[in-house]
């Protein structure tokens, strides 16, 4: 045993023990900050409230669109019993959406759960707790997984019900109705079939008709776009106007012919009434002349009278030739 | 036949009374050594030495025996858990066991055999060629010089080498879970990280603490309890580590019972 060991050997042995110490303590801090997922980061805090927070612990994982960003610091019962406030905190230059929300839930099958920052509208059906307060988000647990088991065992009891109902229901009768039925649905299976194909034909034609209709629809529809397109192309040279303008003056024209022929039938009309008095003196002329009233009814009852007209007749004709051949010999001219 | 019945009554009563006893002159000790620390001018100087033996020369054979801890962890882990549960709980399984039991729990049944052994032996050894009377000749207080800087040195140490056998026992963990699990580093350290808690780090503290007093008190307990030469120092170690061995398993326990 050594009593007193030598300057060298504490020396060294000083700085082997300094070191291990050292080296220790170190290894225990910067693994545990690391290991906390602390290192070097500055946080800022978010708070939420929520009726409820599952399984959600101290520690947690704080998450936005399915990225870590930050953990839970606390969770706690608010005095009056009626939520629970969730504080976080989180990346610093996380931008959170105006109507930010949190969702608890599982982080997976394994009892890790998670706060998750969501856009309120995106889950808008879940209760949200609105929590008086500045700046506390509202939140909402989902169920856990013992929850959704006890919901599921539920699920189960009542389809056992269910089947067993259907078992006492279910009786050999029931079977053999049953069996019929579906052979009735056969059947009517069948004659369904039958009849879609009997329609299937009279589409078929229909279609084909309904084809030939549509291409003249179409052909139709093609000329009326020309027509359209002149009108169009008349309409644009302004045509209609010059149109609208003959056709004025036609309407004119008209009117003026119109009165015209008013006019005219005014004349007619007494042109008429002089013709009907002309036809009775003719009438009561005829008359005369039947009755050999006059002298022309005296001529055309007397024969000889007769010629002798026309035998002066025919010398009036003669004389009028000589005149026209030879007029000096009748007519002398002079002024002076 | 009442030779028969009452032999192992007596039997049984002088087990309690030695037990008793050495609980008893155990308590004496304790409370001596603690009466001593009034001596710093004593035990300060043995202090740096005693650091160094029980620490700084332990370290080796816990990272020794840490890494093939890590090593047999994960390798162990990702048998259990393939196929069932993802891969990356091989990190949490790791990381978990490390700190709250296998990295104290085997630096302290290691250092029980290499340390509570050594102190032990030297002490009773001591003890047989009277030492420890020459110490009391020359006005040295024998639980001053030879138990106050060996305690001290192993609750300063224990922790020490406990956080560096669980570092290494974590990456060598690590390690062997990327080259022989197919495992990716953000993957071990997702599980190392996901259910992490600082207290898990002072709770192997405060254990390695325990462990540490526990291993050198009783060391020293049994090593200036030696009697008869070079049998009683060989004695002394073996229960040294035994009894060693057994409050180390039993406070583990404790431990987890109330600080859990």
């Amino acid at each position: 045993m050594d009593f007193k060991d030598g300057g060298i050997m504490d020396r060294r042995r000083e700085i082997m023990v300094g070191l291990v110490v050292v080296l220790g303590i170190a290894v225990g801090v910067v693994g545990t900050i690391w290991l906390q997922d602390g290192w070097g980061r500055d946080r800022v805090s978010l708070r939420a409230a929520s009726t409820s927070v599952g399984q959600l612990m101290e520690g947690a994982s704080v998450k936005f669109r399915g990225v870590a960003v930050g953990r839970v610091e606390s969770v706690a019962v608010v005095p009056s019993g009626e939520a629970v406030l969730i504080d976080m905190s989180v990346r610093p230059d996380l931008i959170i959406p105006s109507d930010a929300a949190v969702l608890i839930a599982p982080e997976s099958m394994f009892g890790d759960w998670q706060a998750e920052i969501i856009r309120r509208g995106d889950y808008d059906t879940h209760p949200y707790l609105e929590y008086p307060g500045e700046g506390v988000l509202p939140g909402v647990a989902l169920p856990d997984f013992s929850r959704l088991t006890a919901t599921a065992d539920e699920i189960a009891q009542n389809l056992t019900t269910i089947s067993e109902r259907f078992e006492v229901a279910f009786t050999e009768e029931t079977a053999q109705n049953l069996g019929r039925a579906i052979d009735n649905l056969g059947e009517v299976s069948d004659q369904f079939s039958e009849i879609i194909d009997q329609q299937a034909e009279r589409f078929d034609a229909l279609a084909e008709r309904v084809d030939a209709s549509t291409q003249e629809l179409g052909a139709a529809a093609r000329a009326a776009r020309v027509s359209f397109e002149r009108v169009d192309a008349i309409v644009a040279d302004g045509q209609v106007q010059k149109l609208f303008a003959d056709a004025g003056t036609g309407v004119e024209n008209l009117r003026r012919l119109t009165e015209n022929m008013d006019a005219s039938l005014t004349d007619l009309q007494t042109a008429a009434r002089q013709a009907d008095a002309t036809f009775a003196r003719l009438d009561a002329l005829l008359v005369a002349l039947q009755d050999e009233d006059g002298s022309l009814g005296r001529l055309l009852a007397d024969p000889a009278l007769a010629e002798g007209a026309l035998e002066a007749v025919a010398q009036m004709r003669d004389l009028l030739s000589d005149i026209q051949q030879n007029p000096r010999r009748y007519l002398s001219f002079s002024i002076f | 036949m009442l030779d028969f019945v009452m032999r192992p009554l007596a039997s049984a009563g002088r087990g309690t009374v030695k037990t008793l006893g050495s609980v008893g002159r155990a308590w004496v000790l304790f409370a001596g050594a603690a009466g001593a620390l009034r001596h710093p001018g004593i035990w300060g100087p043995q202090l740096v030495p005693q650091l160094a033996r029980i620490g700084v020369a332990s370290v080796p054979i816990a990272l020794f025996i840490a890494t093939f801890t890590g090593i047999v962890m994960s390798l162990q882990a990702s048998y259990t858990l393939t196929g069932t549960i993802p891969l990356y709980f091989v990190g949490t399984l790791v990381g978990k066991t490390m700190m709250l039991e296998l990295g104290p729990v085997l630096t302290g049944l290691t250092l029980a055999g290499r340390v509570g052994a050594n102190i032990s032996a030297e002490l009773g050894t001591m003890r047989v060629t009277e030492q420890v009377d020459a110490l009391e000749t020359l006005a040295y207080d024998p639980l001053a010089y030879l138990v106050v800087p060996r305690v001290i040195a192993g609750i300063v140490m224990f922790p020490i080498v406990v956080l560096l056998a669980m570092t290494v026992g974590i990456v060598s963990g690590w390690f062997t879970a990327l080259q022989l699990l197919d495992m990716s580093s953000p993957e071990f350290v997702k599980g190392l990280r996901l259910l992490f808690e600082p207290w898990d780090v002072w709770f192997a503290i405060i254990k390695s603490v325990s462990f540490g007093a526990v291993v050198t008190g009783v060391g020293c307990f049994y090593g200036l309890q030696t009697e008869r030469g070079a049998e009683g120092v060989g004695r002394s170690a073996t229960q040294t580590v035994v009894i060693a061995s057994m409050i180390i398993l039993c406070l583990d326990a404790f431990w987890a019972a109330t600080l859990l």
